[in-house]
């Protein structure tokens, strides 16, 4: 079974996505510093994007729970990172010509467009930073969120217990950038593998490149697909689950930080009128697809929706999993659904 | 059961909004500043400044490093010292994952429902280690996993410069983690200490510590520790000055102690 999984895998990992028509872009932070600009014209911009990002006060904060001018002003300096080939010299005003990784137009542009069209800031630059990895993002792929870094530590833990674990077959559904299932390869043993599906050719594709850059080619396996569907050879051979569905209720779409509402992808945030239809989905699906002592870790919108998964799982999937708990993000939310398949 | 001194600044305010945290913009970052690198793909990526952070700067809204506070939270003897039970050494020795047990870790959020409602890149991340009190901070980085390393990191800095063990001065002798980092014309230094370890590796704040320990045993007093140490008073002087948390702890000590600070 297991080298069924291996051999297509090194030239399978790009090539399975059908979206081979979808060319991801490439982060602004690994872009050559093929352009020159003055230093004179870019200390002009850099005051023109502080006074535009210091002009927004708190109004974004007031209006949608957005950024505030201190955070705009601190991605700048991110910006500035990721785009100018010497940033320190730069700012110690120690070099003339500057090279920079976009044109002083894009620039002026790209600025415009975080604070005045609200696009968030992973997108202008194309990558997050998250856990120890940097990972490509665009429009079409949802940008991984801090708490999620916490279910790579969930999965190590378990690991480090049971060697079954470690050295078996996971999956990451609607893997988005890649994140969860890039990090989770980094933690497994030699044998471990991740199957990582998404419904979208976008996702597919970012993934792969993610992936790729971090040569887990022979770990990671990017499939397209909803859910479970592209798992159907390996059903009942899962070692572990993880995902980080939609979950935000659809009533609520409409009152997102402009960040979130306008830009990330709708298929990636909507969980359906309670928020819970793709967690039920998955809560279903992991008794099939996992082996007996396999366990899972979901992300939920928080305390009510974990409540309401783990009285379902006790109830509705009696006897098929143990240890079914909550487990609390850094900010006290109740944000994760853990257990494990009963033997 | 092993002894040791701290002071803290426990009892001091702590930031309640990430605006009160002091940012490093990289305008502003030392020149000086030890770097960590690590791979990430084909790019080697920076991320930040991490351990010998010129700590009077940094954490000064938790008050002076050596402030006459004392910790409440163990047990006071009569000279003041405070017992925790473990000596200050142990927390240096034990691994990331050890120490960050001890720690209560806090990251800097905004009210909401978090998750995927939200983007916002607050990152901060707080430490607060249980047995001492003390607390380290981390904010400039990009992503919370690296700030929590950077906020362990500066931790262990913290602590070596903190948590005092006591010693016998009429039968010390020097640790091997302090001959390391002490420069070869030490007459007390063998061949097998290797060559002299300076403040940008990690293994340095174990014998910062012990050297430490030793000045606060002298009183102060340089050309004793000296004497302690195989080295002129000169010597030890440059050592001493030649990392920035090292040099305001010791002075901070001297200044408490009616002396003059090293320059």
């Amino acid at each position: 079974m297991r080298l069924s999984f291996i051999r297509p895998i090194s030239c399978c990992a790009v090539s399975s996505s059908p979206s081979t028509s979808f060319k991801p872009q490439t982060p602004l932070f690994l872009r050559p510093p093929t352009f020159k600009t003055t230093l004179s014209d870019l200390k002009k911009w850099h005051l023109w994007a502080k006074s535009l990002a210091s002009s927004v006060s708190s109004t974004f904060l007031k209006l949608d729970n957005g950024p505030n001018s201190e955070l705009l002003l601190r991605e700048l300096n991110w910006l500035i990172e990721d785009t100018i080939e010497t940033p320190k010299s730069f700012f110690q005003e120690t070099i003339n010509p500057v090279s920079t990784r976009v044109c002083l137009d894009e620039l002026y542009n790209l600025w415009k467009q975080r604070v005045e069209k609200r696009r968030p800031f992973q997108y202008i630059v194309g990558c997050e930073h998250w856990r120890d990895l940097v990972l490509s993002v665009e429009e079409g792929v949802l940008i991984p969120r801090p708490e999620t870094e916490l279910i790579v530590d969930l999965v190590d833990d378990v690991i480090k217990e049971n060697e079954e674990l470690k050295e078996g077959l996971w999956a990451d559904l609607g893997t988005g950038s890649g994140a969860l299932a890039i990090g989770i390869a980094r933690v497994l043993g030699s044998d471990g593998r991740v199957i990582a599906t998404d419904l979208s050719p976008v996702a597919t594709a970012v993934a792969s490149y993610n992936v790729q850059r971090y040569d887990l080619e022979e770990k990671v396996h990017v499939k397209q697909g909803s859910w479970f569907e592209p798992l159907r050879d390996d059903e009942g051979e899962f070692v572990g689950l993880v995902s980080n569905p939609p979950y935000i209720p659809s009533k609520e779409i409409g009152g997102l930080q402009a960040e979130v509402g306008r830009h990330e992808p709708r298929l990636a945030l909507d969980g359906g009128e309670s928020g819970m239809n793709d967690l039920i989905h998955l809560c279903d699906g992991a008794v099939s697809m996992l082996k007996p002592g396999g366990f899972f870790a979901f992300e939920t919108n928080g305390d009510e929706q974990s409540k309401f998964l783990v009285h379902y799982i006790e109830t509705k999937k009696q006897g098929n999993f143990s240890k079914v708990k909550m487990v609390s993000d850094f900010a006290g939310i109740k944000r994760f659904i853990t257990g494990f398949r009963g033997r | 059961m092993v002894r040791s001194i701290f002071k803290s600044f426990l009892n001091l305010p702590i930031p309640k909004a990430i605006a009160n945290i002091p940012i490093l913009t990289p305008s502003c970052r030392p020149h000086s500043t030890p770097k960590f690198y690590l791979p990430v793909g084909k790019k080697i990526q920076h991320i930040g400044p991490l351990f010998s952070v010129p700590v009077g700067e940094r954490f000064q809204e938790f008050g002076s490093l050596f402030s006459a506070k004392y910790s409440t939270n163990a047990s006071n003897n009569s000279n003041g010292s405070i017992d925790t039970g473990i000596s200050g050494r142990e927390y240096l020795l034990i691994s990331d994952e050890e120490l960050m047990k001890q720690c209560e870790l806090t990251t800097f959020k905004a009210s909401g429902p978090g998750g995927q409602h939200r983007n916002k890149r607050e990152s901060a991340v707080r430490l607060k280690h249980n047995p001492t009190g003390i607390i380290a901070q981390a904010v400039e980085d990009r992503s919370q996993h690296m700030n929590r390393a950077s906020a362990l990191s500066r931790l262990r800095a913290l602590l070596a410069l903190k948590v005092r063990n006591n010693i016998e001065l009429d039968t010390y002798t020097p640790p091997q983690e302090l001959l390391q980092i002490l420069p070869a014309k030490s007459t007390l230094r063998g061949s097998n200490c290797g060559p002299q370890i300076g403040p940008n590796n990690p293994k340095f704040s174990l014998g910062m510590q012990a050297l430490l320990d030793l000045l606060f045993a002298v009183e102060g007093s340089v050309s004793d520790a000296a004497k302690k140490l195989g080295l002129s008073t000169g010597a030890l002087s440059r050592l001493l000055l030649s990392d920035n948390s090292l040099r305001m702890a010791v002075n901070e000590f001297r200044i408490s102690k009616g002396m003059k600070p090293l320059k």
